[in-house]
């Protein structure tokens, strides 16, 4: 540790790192467990809704996938469609990143952990919505560089594993590291973070690539098989990430965490972009299947207009549309920077759309008609529902806990200097 | 904390008092959440007597020394005895050297019947609940080669109007999309082309059903429902074995029959004749002679995976 | 490898006329590897050019005789040979349809191109084939019949590309059994029968294809 030198600036005698980590892991601890109702209420609320889904795994693991209504010709789908999804949330706190670090955007370097905790929650969904989508999650080590058997380069599987991982460990190190820095009351040290921001910047877009690379590098799927999929994911990663940040900005203005007007105009200014361009994509998707035509098509025509009448997802589709479309104008209008019952409208708009455009109408259309052009629609089980809502309280849970750790560390309001004393 | 009983410090007291309350009160909520969280996994429990510590431990089939592999078949054939209550026989034959399995079918002469479907289902301990197979026939509009306009599901006298059949199963492709996408190598081509399952390795991520372009790959929704007296008791641990739930399994081109020179069921089940099974290394054979002289194709060729598996037409 | 083996091969071929008696005819039970000739499959020659591998026999089915029909009298079930009555019959070439015929036949139904019962039959020799070139052609041999108008499927049959089988690929490994043509085909009505599935997907969700497929070729 590079320390040594810091610890003269007038730090009367500061603990060595084997005492003040610890206490910096209590304190969090306690920062995480102390709060309003409010927090606990909803806190508690989380957990429940958690327990349920947890109890919907644990018996999806003993009965079988049977309990959820994937099949064989659908044999991917909610857990899916949401893991590629919070991929994108994953990555899209780096659109917070960008500007604090790339343009030196003061304001939004204040805020900019809001972002990289957003990833750390999201990649947890990520990592959990495989593991119960696994048929075998007892076999998990197997996918285990080393003592398990790891098919890389081949497996675009195996990249997933090592970016997803990787992204988590670079923003655990990122936040633990800035936020260990201010409860010791140090300017932290750049080669100590800048150089993994940077590759965090990278390693977000490889995120999002990789995982886009898992399905149109499938010849066998021509609804996936594009060229244009990485950017799309990116896209509508840059939509929904930021879109999340901006309402949880808000969220927590109301709860007197003082955050200012800079960053979340900047990311609406990000958005206004995004939600073009991934417009003008889908329009480039659409054009393309439906100038074309002929059987490759077959999963776009039933995605859009339903195919032999089978249109389950007909509704979804367009609502995904609708929404963004709308989404795209409120962000447009001039309003979207000073009205926040505008703004928040928009951002609620945008990310339904981009959940429904990357899951219910990108993943599971992707297997209508099958390889063998049969059509067996599908709409999630119960089961499944219940397992997806339990994984997205415990992202919110672990959201909630980092601002709850991040806010009062990043405030100075607890320090390692101010041990022990009341936070409130 | 218990030292706060002096009067001076009585300031502070709620707030210490506070402090440990509050931390009691964590601890109570922490505890209740274990508790909580520990009954809501709790049918987990029900998997104790499913899956073995030894199944756990397993390693990868290709690690296995011979006598792991024959503890391991011996542990399985009782697993058999015990849950489905028959006696099997689960051998592990290897590939014939010199030999690459190939199969063609007549599309001039298949009807359509099904024939092979309920053979396969049959001879591979599929699931009776779902009439599983590794065979699907596709009903197909003559004078197009498009699947759209097909159908697997038909229920008429065969061959119906205006129709031709294609059944398909797995291609056995020489370039196989399905083990490129596994990230465990559960699956993986061996010597004789014919692409395999470690159902013991298997994750059950589903990314190589996903990765096949015809459909050849099923997933083990759940446990297989196999009557006792109709279990075929000659069993191949890659092929024929009856799976477990929850992972993936394809056909084998009967490889526990073909490894001992026979023929697959599903050929020899064809009432038609319009199976042809062989070795495409020797010249002489039956297939050979068709790839010379019939005009034959593979399905989706331009996919380039490049199938051990064609159709042809007679004339 | 031998020419003879070729030949032999080119001329089992596809049934044309077969027994023209009734109730029980023919009779198709295979001959247990008994014809050498017929076992001496294309694959057996071919594959032991190297060095002489023991190869298993490939065994084609065929009729063991002529047909025969049963007659039941007071107090027995008596098997008649097509000679019994044809031998004093005199043969009328001029019967062009099944419904010409009488006894026996009386029902019969035939659908095979434009041929006539003497085409295959032998008006010397009921009691055996006939080909085209009036050689006489035992029952069993009936193969080498079908073949004289269906070369291309007697080539393919030779060849191993027509017709079921059962039993083994490798024949160093174990035998082989081949149908006839007649298993499959009635050489009275040699097409090849329709069929109803029986044996049908249960996926879940796959709904019957009264949309899909049935739409596009009706509408």
């Amino acid at each position: 540790m590079s320390s040594a030198p810091l610890t003269s600036e007038g730090m009367p005698q500061t603990p060595g790192h084997i005492v003040s980590y610890p206490r910096f892991l209590v304190r969090a601890l306690m920062l995480a467990t102390d709060g309003s109702l409010l927090f606990y209420t909803w806190m508690i609320a989380l957990t429940l809704i958690f327990l349920v889904g947890a109890n919907a795994w644990a018996n999806q693991v003993v009965d079988g996938m049977i309990v959820t209504n994937m099949t064989d010709h659908v044999s991917w789908g909610l857990y899916i469609a949401n893991f590629t999804f919070m991929v994108g949330v994953a990555a899209g706190g780096v659109m917070m990143v960008i500007p604090a670090y790339l343009y030196r955007d003061k304001r939004m370097h204040d805020v900019v952990l809001l972002g990289e905790m957003l990833a750390i929650a999201a990649i947890v969904m990520c990592l959990l919505f495989v593991v119960v989508d696994m048929g075998r999650p007892d076999r998990s080590w197997h996918i285990i560089p080393i003592i398990g058997r790891f098919n890389f380069p081949i497996s675009m599987l195996t990249w997933d594993v090592i970016v997803l991982n990787g992204y988590l460990l670079l923003n655990l190190h990122i936040c633990g590291y800035l936020l260990y820095m201010r409860f010791l009351g140090r300017t932290p040290n750049p080669t100590w973070y800048m150089p993994f921001v940077f590759l965090s910047i990278a390693w977000a877009i490889s995120i999002h690539t990789v995982t886009a690379f898992l399905y149109c590098g499938l010849g066998g799927r021509p609804l996936w098989n594009t060229a244009l999929l990485a950017p799309r994911f990116l896209t509508s990663a840059f939509i929904a990430g930021p879109a999340f940040i901006i309402v949880s900005m808000f969220v927590l203005r109301s709860l007197r965490v003082p955050i200012g007007d800079g960053p979340i105009h900047t990311l609406v200014k990000i958005v206004r972009i995004t939600v073009l361009i991934n417009l003008l994509m889908l329009a480039s998707e659409i054009f393309t299947e439906f100038y074309t035509g002929g059987a490759h098509t077959s999963s776009a025509r039933y995605l859009y207009l339903g195919l032999h009448g089978a249109n389950a997802l007909v509704p979804w589709i367009w609502t995904a549309i609708v929404f963004n479309v709308i989404g795209a104008i409120l962000f447009l209008h001039p309003a979207s920077m000073r009205k926040r019952g505008l703004v928040i409208t928009a951002c609620v708009l945008v990310f339904v759309g981009c959940w429904i455009e990357k899951g219910m109408g990108l993943i599971v259309p992707g297997f209508i008609p099958s390889t063998l052009h049969e059509i067996v629609e599908y709409m999630p089980s119960l089961t499944e529902w219940k397992v997806t809502v339990g994984i997205w309280a415990l992202g919110l849970m672990i959201y909630t806990i980092a601002i709850k750790i991040a806010a009062p560390i990043m405030m100075g309001n607890v320090s390692l200097l101010e041990h022990g004393r009341k936070g409130e | 904390m218990v030292e706060p009983s002096e009067p001076r410090r009585s300031i502070s007291l709620p707030v210490l008092g506070s402090v440990s309350r509050r931390t009691a009160v964590k601890g109570i909520g922490a505890t209740l959440g274990a508790a909580a969280f520990a009954t809501a996994i709790s049918p987990l429990r029900k998997l104790q007597g499913e899956i073995s510590a030894e199944e756990l431990m397993q390693r990868h089939y290709k690690e296995l020394s011979p006598e792991d592999k024959a503890q391991v078949i011996n542990r399985l054939e009782n697993e058999t005895k015990e849950r489905f209550g028959a006696d099997v026989t689960i051998d592990d034959p290897r590939p014939i050297p010199g030999t690459k399995f190939v199969y063609a079918i007549n599309l001039s002469v298949c009807n359509g019947n099904g024939k092979c479907v309920e053979a396969c289902h049959k001879e591979n301990n599929h699931d009776r609940d779902t009439n599983q197979s590794y065979i699907r026939v596709l009903e197909m509009q003559k004078g197009t080669m498009d699947m759209e306009q097909a159908n697997t599901t038909y229920d008429h006298t065969v061959p119906a109007e205006d129709k031709f059949y294609m059944p398909v199963q797995c291609q056995q492709c020489d370039e196989p999309p399905c083990t490129d996408a596994c990230p465990v190598e559960a699956t993986w081509k061996e010597d004789d082309g014919i692409v395999v399952v470690d159902y013991n390795w298997c994750i059950g991520c589903r990314y190589c059903e996903a990765a096949c372009p015809y459909h050849a790959r099923r997933f083990n929704w759940k446990k297989p429902n196999v009557p006792a007296a109709e279990i075929n008791p000659d069993q191949g641990y890659l092929s024929n074995r009856i799976r477990p739930q929850g992972v993936v399994e394809k056909c084998h081109y009967c490889l526990h029959r073909t490894r001992k020179g026979r023929l697959p069921a599903c050929l020899e089940a064809c009432p038609t004749g319009a199976r042809v099974f062989g070795n495409i290394l020797d010249p002489e054979s039956e297939i050979r002679w068709i790839l010379e002289n019939k005009r034959v194709y593979v399905l989706k060729e331009e996919l380039g995976t490049k199938p051990s598996f064609f159709y042809y037409f007679d004339s | 490898m031998t020419h003879e083996q070729d030949q032999i091969h080119v001329q089992l071929g596809r049934a044309a006329c077969a027994p023209l008696c009734l109730i029980l005819g023919v009779a198709l039970a295979g001959c247990d590897g008994a014809q050498p000739e017929a076992a001496s499959a294309s694959t057996v020659s071919q594959t032991s050019t190297n060095e002489s591998v023991m190869l298993h026999p490939v065994t084609i089915n065929r009729p063991a005789g002529p047909p025969v029909a049963r007659v039941q009298t007071a107090d027995a079930e008596v098997a008649l040979a097509c000679s019994t009555c044809h031998d004093v019959r005199e043969p009328d070439f001029t019967n062009a349809t099944t419904t010409d015929l009488d006894l026996f036949h009386v029902g019969l139904e035939f659908v095979h191109g434009d041929l006539s019962c003497l085409s295959c039959h032998n008006a010397e020799d009921y009691d055996a084939l006939r080909l085209a070139n009036g050689v006489s052609v035992p029952y069993p041999d009936v193969m080498t019949l079908c073949a004289q108008c269906h070369a291309p499927q007697a080539r393919s049959y030779e060849n191993g590309a027509h017709g079921g089988m059962t039993g083994h690929w490798d024949l160093t490994r174990g035998p082989r059994t081949r149908n006839n043509c007649i298993d499959c085909h009635d050489p009275h009505e040699p097409a090849f029968p329709r069929m109803q599935p029986t044996f049908k997907p249960r996926d879940r969700g796959l709904q019957p294809a009264q949309h899909h497929g049935e739409e596009a070729n009706h509408g």
